[in-house]
């Protein structure tokens, strides 16, 4: 297989994927060499058993949270819609007239398809779901939560924070409402991971789903939080891996690697704030050299790396491509909409209009971004914005 | 025109569509040494869509797979540019209405029109390119300091009867990189250049409708009701002697002798359709024969000179037929051919060529 070259000056898509932490290259190929299947009951199970007990150890001290209440899984799209569907499965087989206690469903407008998706999945079979909206300050609505938060809700999915505007929400307050109502409470919190500072026991949450790939860790692994002795349902049936939680044998070498990083990144908090602290120098500058240009959601609380913005006059794809083939790779939305014609969900359910939602740029900032890189990227983005502005305002192309 | 001004540098933006044409387009450009970017409008994928729909993108089609895979095997940049909506408004939605007119619908050419040659042209500026280049059989030819589009080496797979709406200003701007080529060296340079779309069958027909026929892909994308309104009866042309039922005159093109649905003993042909009533009219070939026609939303590349004789196309493969062209209104002009031409068809367009170069075009009406 040949491979396309890249010439990537500065890799600004951190939401989207992080790369591979620089140390895993060494890593990984040491755990590979325990490739047994670590449900065997011989010697080669031993080891990669050993390598999943202590990633899980890992992952649960970073949460503060018992080991029991880890199960691996493909990541967070899987564990969210294990989480939603679980629940909602045993009012799905009660019959109508018997769904009277506890079978409502509260979650966020501007939540991952995963979740979006699910509870749609779920509207169409005849479920009720309240969704709760954001405003356009990235700030989500008080008022209607407790207004619609009744006793007839069995779950909340609310997001730790968007992963398009990088808006973080107030999760242990949302959750302690919940719980008064006697809702179980669900938060995907993907883009947390190495984001944002968060006390994860403080929160509280009954479920939550995480993905490694967004943390520098492999791809296609993630792992499901559950609350000790609360209601379940696997998803993937078959072996007894996880305690029959999920079954499928384990993807021991992306394990470990979470485990890995999770144990670095208990070290390596400063992290950080040194990305705040470059985001928010990086918004300074575009502000002080680019005109009309908005930054989304600033006014709530976001995550460090997170930079979202719309830019008059310029349509995000067309910048998207310009920036990349500068060397910068970025984004206009959710890496998994791209494909999709349609201006972002998020942004429209926000309540921006759709020629705002085409004008977006995120730039997500990653545990390696330099500021030399952030300063050649402003100065291109500046030169790209001015160009794109001139020949939509018509400046003859042709002679 | 000082090409020093027009043309700042050696960018090109390359239309691929994950056919042989438009790849060995790239990989040609790319050995003369110009910084090509790939693209692939993607617009819905109708002939082989089965997935369920309602949720976004249903499907991303086998040809960005097969585009993509030449850009990476060419390691150029590439891009998928969203083109569904404006394809829907500017080529699906035209072409049925077309057919409920009672007209054979050229939707090639509202493809080029509105997306490849308008849409991409932006996109083209956008990117800071100088230059569009897509996989058509055609030539851009330079003369007196003019640049022209005229026919391809390959006469048979020759293309420029779908360009002649092109605004001559972007002329310049132009590359048809296999128009100097036959077929068969096309497929050659894919080869040698192990491509994988070597191989790969030529599109045929219209990209959109595939292999089910267009009259299956109507019904699927016209309301019942409305196809219901179209049936009518079929008549003898001229004296109008009712000769049976349609099911709808969207099955109907001019010229046609199969499928007419009448058991008959003759040999019959669709003279005319008439949508005003939903009648189709048949009889013998010989009512198939016009020589004139009036062309209107005309377009042209260069003037015209109305005591001159040129060579007009009424269809894709029709070899050209001389004619002379006179002005009726602002975008109105009549062609008298030189010889009767048989099946004059409302919805074609009558493309115009002084020798080989390019003039322009309009839309048939009857």
């Amino acid at each position: 297989m040949t491979l396309p070259s890249m010439n990537v000056k500065a890799y600004l898509d951190h939401n989207a994927t992080t790369p591979i932490w620089e140390t895993l290259y060494e890593e990984v190929p040491k755990w590979m060499k325990s490739w047994g299947n670590p449900s065997s009951i011989h010697q080669t199970g031993r080891a990669p058993k050993n390598i999943l007990r202590e990633a899980r150890k890992q992952i649960a001290e970073y949460l503060q949270v018992s080991p029991l209440e880890i199960v691996f899984n493909s990541g967070a799209s899987e564990g969210n819609n294990t989480v939603i569907k679980g629940l909602a499965e045993k009012i799905l087989l009660e019959p109508m007239q018997h769904r009277t206690e506890k079978c409502e469903f509260m979650c966020s407008t501007v939540e991952h398809p995963s979740v979006l998706k699910t509870y749609q999945w779920l509207e169409n079979k005849g479920l009720k779901v309240h969704w709760i909206p954001v405003n356009q300050d990235g700030e989500l609505s008080l008022d209607f939560y407790e207004q619609h938060l009744s006793e007839k809700v069995l779950l909340v999915s609310v997001m730790g924070a968007n992963n398009e505007t990088g808006n973080v929400f107030p999760i242990a307050k949302l959750c302690q409402l919940a719980h008064q109502k006697g809702a179980l409470f669900h938060c995907d919190g993907t883009q947390l991971m190495g984001k944002a500072e968060f006390d994860f026991t403080s929160m509280n949450v009954d479920y939550a789903t995480f993905s490694g790939h967004k943390f520098y860790a492999l791809k296609g692994i993630g792992f499901l939080y559950i609350k000790k002795n609360l209601p379940y349902t696997q998803l993937i049936h078959g072996g007894a891996q996880e305690r029959y939680r999920r079954s499928g044998t384990e993807n021991t070498f992306g394990i470990a690697s979470m485990g890995y990083m999770l144990e670095l990144m208990a070290k390596e908090k400063n992290k950080i704030l040194t990305m705040q602290l470059l985001r928010d120098d990086f918004e300074k500058q575009v502000l002080q050299r680019i005109s009309d240009v908005r930054i989304t959601g600033a006014k709530a609380p976001r995550l460090a790396n997170t930079s979202h913005m719309m830019i008059d006059g310029v349509d995000g794809e067309t910048l998207l491509m310009n920036l990349d083939l500068e060397g910068f790779p970025v984004s206009t939305g959710a890496a998994c909409s791209s494909g999709n014609p349609e201006p972002s969900p998020v942004l429209l359910s926000m309540g921006f209009t759709r020629d705002q939602a085409q004008s977006s740029l995120r730039v997500s900032l990653g545990w390696g971004t330099e500021k030399q890189q952030l300063d050649l990227f402003v100065e291109t983005l500046e030169k790209i914005v001015k160009r794109l502005r001139e020949i939509k305002h018509g400046q003859k192309y042709f002679n | 025109m000082d090409k020093n001004i027009l043309i700042k540098n050696k960018r090109v933006l390359v239309a691929m569509s994950g056919g042989v044409d438009s790849s060995v387009a790239a990989a040609l450009l790319k050995e003369q040494g110009y910084e090509v970017i790939g693209a692939t409008m993607q617009v819905w994928d109708y002939s082989s869509c089965d997935i369920e729909e309602g949720n976004g993108t249903c499907c991303s089609s086998l040809d960005v797979d097969d585009a993509r895979a030449v850009a990476d095997k060419l390691d150029i940049p590439f891009y998928v540019i969203n083109c569904e909506s404006k394809f829907k408004e500017k080529v699906i939605d035209p072409f049925l209405a077309g057919y409920l007119e009672g007209q054979t619908p050229l939707p090639c050419v509202n493809c080029n029109t509105y997306l490849k040659f308008d849409h991409l042209i932006q996109k083209m500026k956008e990117l800071d390119c100088s230059f569009l280049a897509t996989g058509h059989y055609a030539q851009v030819v330079e003369s007196e300091g003019k640049s022209y589009i005229q026919t391809s080496e390959d006469d048979w797979k020759d293309q420029t009867y779908f360009l002649f709406t092109i605004n001559p200003e972007i002329v310049p701007h132009l590359l048809f990189p296999v128009g100097s080529y036959k077929k068969p060296q096309v497929r050659e340079l894919a080869a040698k250049w192990q491509l994988t779309v070597a191989k790969k069958k030529d599109s045929q027909g219209i990209c959109f409708v595939g292999n089910q026929g267009y009259d299956n892909f109507i019904e699927q994308h016209v309301e019942k009701n409305i196809l219901a309104q179209k049936k009518g009866l079929i008549k003898r042309f001229p004296v109008g002697t009712i000769m049976g039922e349609h099911q709808g005159i969207h099955h109907y093109t001019y010229g046609q002798s199969k499928g007419i649905g009448l058991n008959h003993h003759e040999k019959l042909f669709v003279i005319k359709v008439d949508a005003s009533d939903n009648t189709v009219w048949v009889g013998d070939e010989e009512y198939l024969y016009g020589e004139e026609v009036k062309i209107i939303n005309t377009h042209l590349l260069s003037n015209l000179d109305e005591s001159k004789e040129y060579s007009v196309k009424i269809r894709y493969q029709h070899k050209g037929a001389l004619a002379k062209i006179i002005k009726l209104g602002a975008s109105e002009y009549k062609i008298h051919f030189k010889e009767k031409q048989r099946a004059i068809t409302p919805g074609q367009a009558a493309v115009i060529y002084d020798d080989k170069k390019l003039i322009g075009g309009g839309w048939i009406q009857i």
